[in-house]
């Protein structure tokens, strides 16, 4: 029996190391690499290929991976392919604006999604309350996003209708910037994760010693967080992992209805632009948060409450 | 049964009214009708658009594609899962180990990504269908194969096994029609995500290119007008999230069930 730590975090190591692969091999189908954009275009065919002779890039793909891998492992993600900025430094600009926008989506999802699935899971919601959740979930987050704007500053004109936040600058420097971004973020994902967590709370809702608190009229705030929560601590870590991982596909369209200059921006424009070691390296960072997500879920589910 | 048709009668509403709205088009969706960003009943119904082309008209006929496609991808991302599940519940050892392990990784695939680059590197709808199916058949693929597991000892099966069925036949006649509920929601969810790519990705301007009419991409086209005319952009989000929404709760009622031993 291997204990639970070692084997989440082998399994993690396991699936990004495939995922890394993955990556490699799906940017890969991108046409453009280093010697089409040092030439500008400009070269002939015979010199192009003595420039990737020159560096390596004609290898076979498993060559190229090795290398792009043992380079990562160094700390070193490459150079853009359109400015030949280091890939690191155009992740550091852009890192805490998406960092800061997700953690203040999260502040906001993770107590509505408690409340919300507090709701859905009791006996008054069980017929509709899933469908409900469902139908929130389901709505594309452009729609959360672009409706936001539209009522919020566009018919009240409340507050800005975009984001645009210096590239550098703090992302705290203007609060009212995060207000909206994160509301997008936040309720699709509340109920989502809501969805999730219902089940195992209408189980917890329908144990003897929570039904025994109810009828002995101890008020229902206390028997959520005395007797309920303590069960609950497993699956909610679970679901918050979950959503975690989602959120970094979901800034990427918010980051572009706002036009807040975030790493999900970057991933785009560098993918519109053909800027192979930009995309990888964003790419590989998205999975990394997705992969940590699921091994705290793994361990959330040895934990026995 | 009753909550399969029921499905199959939203989807059925929701498909012929994208598919046939641009044929209630009061105006032809590209053509100019009035000055740009006119106000809902300055210029047709719901205003105009930036180019002064008719909102209405342009919301009707915007969501044909999209829903065709969608309904394709997630009829091959369902079909593909299903087969993964039942054949990872049924068998033991290796093929299960493989097939669940393999779904374990395209779940941590990046499928914003997947999409992006295929987007780019092949005509767009396929774009829409290959991300859905990674993304998509891995959780058909774990639902499916937890409730074949369920469904292997159950009774009726054990009965079918001893009047001398072999394993694909028990698959067909026993098992599948058992997980009819689950997989028809399964295929409202996976419809649901293929919307959601597919309207992300044009937002990002990698999907539906203008001058085409496309739900997402009205909204990308008229956000910087929303002061002027906020129909332009509230239409054409209004009917996305009812199509989403819709679907999303008709798969939920199909796929609850009775019993409360449901795990987060």
């Amino acid at each position: 029996m291997i204990g639970v730590v070692p084997r989440a975090c082998a399994r993690a190591m396991l699936v990004l190391f495939a995922v890394a692969v993955g990556v490699f091999l799906v940017t890969d189908v991108l046409p453009g690499d280093a010697a089409l954009a040092r030439t500008r275009g400009g070269a002939g065919a015979a010199e192009l290929a003595r420039l990737r002779a020159e560096s390596g890039m004609d290898g076979p793909v498993w060559e190229r991976f090795a290398r792009w891998g043992w380079a990562l492992l160094r700390g070193d993600a490459g150079t853009s392919l359109l400015n030949d900025r280091p890939v690191s430094t155009l992740i550091g600009e852009r890192l805490p604006a998406t960092l800061t926008l997700a953690a203040c989506a999260l502040v906001v999802a993770v107590p509505l999604l408690l409340a919300l699935s507090w709701w859905a899971g009791g006996r008054a919601a069980r017929s509709y309350g899933g469908g409900a959740l469902a139908a929130v979930a389901a709505i594309p987050q452009v729609v959360v996003a672009a409706g936001a704007v539209a009522v919020f500053s566009g018919l009240l004109g409340w507050l800005p209708r975009v984001s645009l936040l210096p590239i550098g600058a703090p992302p705290w420097h203007d609060p009212a910037l995060l207000v909206l971004p994160a509301l997008s973020l936040a309720l699709p994902a509340a109920a989502y994760g809501a969805g999730l967590l219902s089940g195992a709370v209408a189980d917890v809702r329908a144990l003897p010693h929570v039904d025994d608190a109810v009828l002995r009229g101890i008020p229902r705030w206390r028997i959520a967080t005395r007797h309920a929560l303590p069960l609950l601590w497993a699956p909610a870590i679970r679901v918050v992992a979950v959503i975690a991982g989602g959120l970094i596909a979901a800034t990427t369209v918010v980051e572009t209805v706002f036009g807040y200059t975030g790493l999900g921006e970057l991933l785009v424009s560098s993918v519109a632009s053909r800027d192979v070691p930009v995309v990888q390296a964003v790419a590989l960072l998205g999975a990394v948060v997705v992969v940590t997500g699921g091994a705290v879920a793994d361990l959330a589910r040895g934990i026995r409450a | 049964m009753r909550r399969i048709l029921v499905v199959a009668a939203v989807l059925g509403a929701v498909v012929a009214l994208a598919v046939l709205g641009g044929l209630f088009a009061p105006h032809d969706p590209s053509t100019v009708v009035g000055p740009p960003y006119s106000a809902p009943g300055e210029a047709g119904l719901l205003g105009t658009d930036g180019l002064g082309r008719d909102v209405l008209s342009r919301v009707l006929a915007g969501g044909s594609d999209l829903v065709l496609v969608s309904l394709l991808a997630a009829l091959i991302a369902t079909t593909t899962g299903v087969a993964g599940g039942l054949l990872a519940g049924w068998s033991d050892g290796w093929t299960a180990r493989t097939l669940t392990s393999s779904a374990d990784v395209l779940l941590a695939a990046p499928q914003l990504l997947i999409a992006l680059v295929a987007a780019v590197a092949l005509p767009g709808p396929a774009a829409v269908v290959i991300a859905t199916v990674c993304g998509g058949t891995p959780l058909t693929l774990r639902v499916v194969r937890d409730a074949t597991r369920l469904t292997r000892g159950a009774g009726f099966v054990e009965a079918a096994r001893c009047r001398g069925e072999r394993g694909p036949v028990l698959l067909a006649r026993e098992v599948l029609p058992s997980l009819s509920g689950l997989v028809t929601a399964d295929a409202g969810m996976r419809f649901v995500m293929a919307i959601q790519l597919a309207s992300a990705l044009s937002l990002l301007g990698f999907g539906t290119q203008p001058p085409q009419a496309d739900w997402a991409l009205m909204i990308r086209e008229n956000l910087p007008g929303s002061g002027l005319n906020a129909a332009g952009v509230l239409a054409p989000a209004l009917v996305l999230a009812v199509v989403a929404g819709a679907m999303a709760a008709t798969a939920a009622h199909a796929g609850r069930r009775t019993n409360t031993g449901r795990q987060a």
